[in-house]
């Protein structure tokens, strides 16, 4: 049997280098960097104030929280300070402005139109995209997307159609459609044809970018769907 | 709840694929035994359509010792046994950043073991030997591991193929040679889809026989028949009805009358829900069936 040694010692030599080697796989994730309201409002008291939010997303879709300007058209009717607390002067409309320039001389600003008036009202908003696929599985549908007493609710229209043969199929919302990290998970997908309807507690309507759907075993994006206005 | 959970790439058909034996039962007393390394390492898979995808790149080692023995001259018990199985996934990366996203994982532990008999229908000697193997998968593996529960040693189920195998051997001028084929029905349990086998096999002995070359076609057909992540009850990450035909070669040399060496490699020119990466092999063989 000494035959058997040197061939056992090459074996034992190729397991030990082949197992144990965890190595690194890179995704592109660079997006471009966002500034945007998460409030929404459409009319403010007059002789009252409302705190106003924004969210500034850097290159790979992070929340960030560096120091925004606020700007208002028109400060005898809202004036804004440095937080952006909002004072209603006088009746009337005016736009309200938040901008930031990053580090790289990239100046990013949102805006809107805010009236002052006898109450406040809360725009109600409701947005919608299209599911794509963005593999070889099948995956397509459209959505809307609403915020009702803080929660969010996704309906999946009826034309949704899913591979049911893909393994740990999971949606996701993000900021970033190439990757799950720093993404709020929903859950599996369990219908795979037809309406269907998520409901996300405190949760906004303009929190985040994009409807993702990400075969969580294996670490790979299948499809996403953007959130437009 | 059915425990089901997910068997996406075949470790277990593709391993024992390598040790497809053919309808020659050993004789009484004799045997065959090996100790083989096989591995894959993928980042790419087929799809349900049969188009190729990418995917993080997971790597599977089985360490595994097969044994063939005779009972009888008809009678063959068979063991495959992944006695050290090694699973895992590599980091994913930023590649703005260079943060690590998703770390890597792996684990180790044995695979599903294989237990089978062979039995010569034919008479020992005969011109056309066809013989009748029943092999029970074992679900001796985990088929659940890591914090984002993706690594399996094994599928989690039971099951039993049944296959009939036949072939011939003969000469090739001063060469010798064969060629046989087998079919089989495999029952498989937990919700999984049953499949049909097949395969074709042959080999030539080069260099007084010393140097055995064989080339192997196989397939799996799933019949659909079992459960999808849209019909199980269970919220488990799942995957079904994975199918592939594929090609691969052997190479074993007889270092002594009895001891040898083998090397091979096999990979799925298509397929669905399997790896799109070929699979090798290397290992230590005793041969005491001469």
């Amino acid at each position: 049997m000494k035959n058997l040694n040197l061939p056992f010692l090459i074996l034992l030599l190729g397991a030990m280098l082949f197992n144990g080697c965890i190595k690194d796989d890179f995704i592109d994730d660079q997006i471009d960097p966002v500034l945007r309201f998460t409030s929404s409002l459409d009319t403010i008291e007059i002789d009252t104030e409302f705190q106003l939010e924004a969210m500034f997303l850097n290159n790979v879709g992070q929340e960030e929280s560096p120091t925004l300007t606020w700007n208002s058209l028109d400060a005898e009717i809202l004036s804004v300070d440095g937080t952006g607390l909002l004072r209603a002067n006088s009746v009337g409309t005016t736009t309200i402005s938040v901008s930031y320039e990053t580090e790289e001389g990239i100046l990013l600003s949102d805006q809107m139109d805010i009236t002052v008036g006898a109450t406040t009202i809360i725009s109600i908003e409701e947005k919608s995209g299209t599911i794509r696929t963005t593999s070889s599985y099948t995956l397509e549908g459209t959505f809307t997307v609403q915020e009702i007493d803080g929660n969010l609710i996704i309906e999946v229209g009826e034309a949704w159609k899913a591979s049911s043969n893909l393994p740990g199929l999971f949606i996701y919302l993000t900021n970033n459609p190439a990757t799950t990290t720093d993404a709020l998970e929903i859950g599996p997908v369990q219908v795979f044809n037809g309406a269907h309807r998520y409901e996300i507690p405190n949760v906004g309507i303009n929190d985040w970018q994009y409807l993702l759907y990400f075969c969580k075993p294996f670490n790979i994006k299948v499809g996403d769907g953007e959130i437009n206005n | 709840m059915k425990n089901i959970s997910i068997i996406i790439f075949l470790v277990t058909i593709f391993s024992t694929s390598l040790f497809a034996g053919g309808p020659w039962p050993q004789k009484k007393g004799k045997g065959y035994f090996k100790l083989a390394e096989w591995w894959v390492i993928f980042d790419q898979h087929y799809t349900d359509n049969g188009k190729i995808d990418p995917n993080v790149t997971s790597g599977i080692f089985n360490t595994t010792l097969y044994a063939e023995y005779g009972f009888t001259d008809r009678l063959t018990g068979i063991i495959n046994a992944p006695i050290f199985s090694r699973n895992y996934n590599n980091n994913l990366v930023s590649n703005t950043t260079k943060e690590i996203l998703v770390p890597g994982e792996a684990y180790n532990g044995i695979g599903d073991f294989d237990l089978g008999l062979k039995y010569g229908i034919t008479q020992p000697g005969a011109k056309i030997p066809v013989a009748l193997t029943l092999t029970l998968g074992l679900p001796t593996g985990k088929s659940v591991a890591g914090e984002l529960q993706n690594l399996q040693t094994g599928d989690g189920e039971f099951n039993q193929l049944l296959q009939v195998d036949a072939g011939t051997g003969f000469k090739l001028g001063k060469t010798s040679a064969y060629v046989s084929a087998y079919t089989g029905v495999n029952n498989r349990t937990k919700g999984f889809s049953d499949e049909f086998r097949f395969g074709l096999e042959a080999g030539v002995g080069l260099a007084n026989e010393k140097f055995w070359l064989t080339a192997r076609l196989l397939g799996v057909e799933s019949f659909k028949n079992g459960d999808t992540a849209e019909t199980t009850t269970s919220t488990s990450i799942f995957a079904n009805n994975s199918e592939f035909t594929s090609i691969g070669v052997e190479g074993s040399y007889y270092i002594t009358k009895k001891v040898g060496v083998s090397v091979s490699a096999t990979g799925a020119f298509r397929g669905e829900i399997i790896a799109a990466a070929p699979s090798y092999s290397v290992g230590v063989f005793l041969d005491l069936s001469k």
